[in-house]
């Protein structure tokens, strides 16, 4: 057999290890949280929530809708339901999986109404995967150059316009999962859709930023 | 590809290129299971295309994080959220409850 590749290309993955509302208790800055309390209404238990859950949640929807005032009222709607939601929590999942499903609906349903559109269709997603002819690529894909775009400012913008054109699905996966880098099941749940689905979508987001990238990382030809 | 993994493949006794892109996301997060992984990376080790697209592939991944590393969070945000939520009157009236 020949030898394995040693390659780990896990790390980027890993999901960080945050405190959490499991069961009962969540360790937050603050101290931890009851979710007992949290579920009777106990507001001084709800304060602490949105002081522990408010700049983390605040990204993730600033990331989907790319503006900073309507995010910070998508966040003050989001506790605003969980709060009056609470008792809908069934404890099948984090109560914070539960208050980022919110959220994100919140924000998606504002992208929608602000018909702030993503260029690419989920067809042309579909057309910028890598082309297979009997189970091989048809064509070997070029070397990229890591110095090719070495200013951070501006490889920070071509990622950003890249990740700006995918369709809302896409891109929201994408945010949840490599970026604040939530478990596959946890977007799942965020987002009511199988882990499989994610799997789907997140790979086929990273093949479409990856052509789009492509033209400005291949190394270039020596003259 | 070497020889006797391209014949693999042929016979379907190894995953080709086409299979392999199509679990690239369970091999990165590690979610194959032994022997499927063993077998990726057995392709990956000898196939060109493969091994491009994987460091592409994984080179996509770590520049979309470092893209959006940095969101400001703007000042005193809970707090806003606190008293927007007591204005919205769901707290009980009177609520003497501190955030800082």
């Amino acid at each position: 057999m020949e030898p394995t590749k040693n390659q780990n290309p896990e790390k980027p993955i890993a999901p960080p290890d945050r405190g959490d509302l499991v069961t009962t208790t969540a360790e937050g800055a603050a101290g931890p949280i009851s979710l007992d309390a949290l579920m009777a209404g106990d507001e001084k238990a709800f304060e602490q929530l949105v002081i522990q859950e408010s700049p983390r949640l605040f990204r993730v929807i600033v990331r989907i809708i790319r503006d900073d005032d309507e995010a910070e009222s998508i966040l003050q709607e989001t506790f605003l339901q969980a709060y009056q939601r609470i008792h809908t929590f069934r404890r099948e999942s984090k109560l914070t999986t539960w208050l980022y499903a919110i959220g994100i609906n919140l924000a998606r349903a504002s992208l929608r109404k602000s018909r702030r559109l993503s260029s690419l269709e989920d067809q042309e997603v579909e057309r910028m995967q890598p082309e297979f002819n009997r189970g091989m690529f048809v064509e070997t894909p070029a070397v990229w150059d890591p110095a090719r775009v070495t200013e951070l400012s501006d490889r920070r913008q071509l990622v950003r316009k890249g990740i700006e054109q995918l369709p809302e699905d896409y891109k929201t996966v994408v945010i949840l999962r490599d970026i604040e880098e939530y478990s596959t099941d946890e977007v799942a749940k965020m987002l009511g859709i199988s882990s499989g689905a994610v799997r789907v979508r997140l790979h086929r987001a990273r093949g479409a930023l990856r052509k789009l990238l492509d033209p400005h990382m291949r190394r270039l030809p020596e003259a | 590809m070497k020889f006797f993994t391209a014949l693999k493949t042929a016979l379907g006794m190894a995953p080709g290129c086409e299979e392999v892109n199509e679990f690239l996301a369970e091999y990165v997060e590690g979610s194959l299971d032994e022997k499927t992984q063993k077998q990726f990376e057995e392709h990956l080790g000898m196939c060109k295309c493969c091994d491009h697209y994987l460091d592409q592939y994984t080179s996509t991944i770590e520049m979309t994080k470092e893209a959006e590393a940095d969101v400001a969070i703007p000042s005193e945000l809970a707090e806003h959220t606190l008293a927007f939520l007591r204005k919205s009157d769901i707290f009980s009236q009177g609520s003497s409850s501190q955030t800082s």
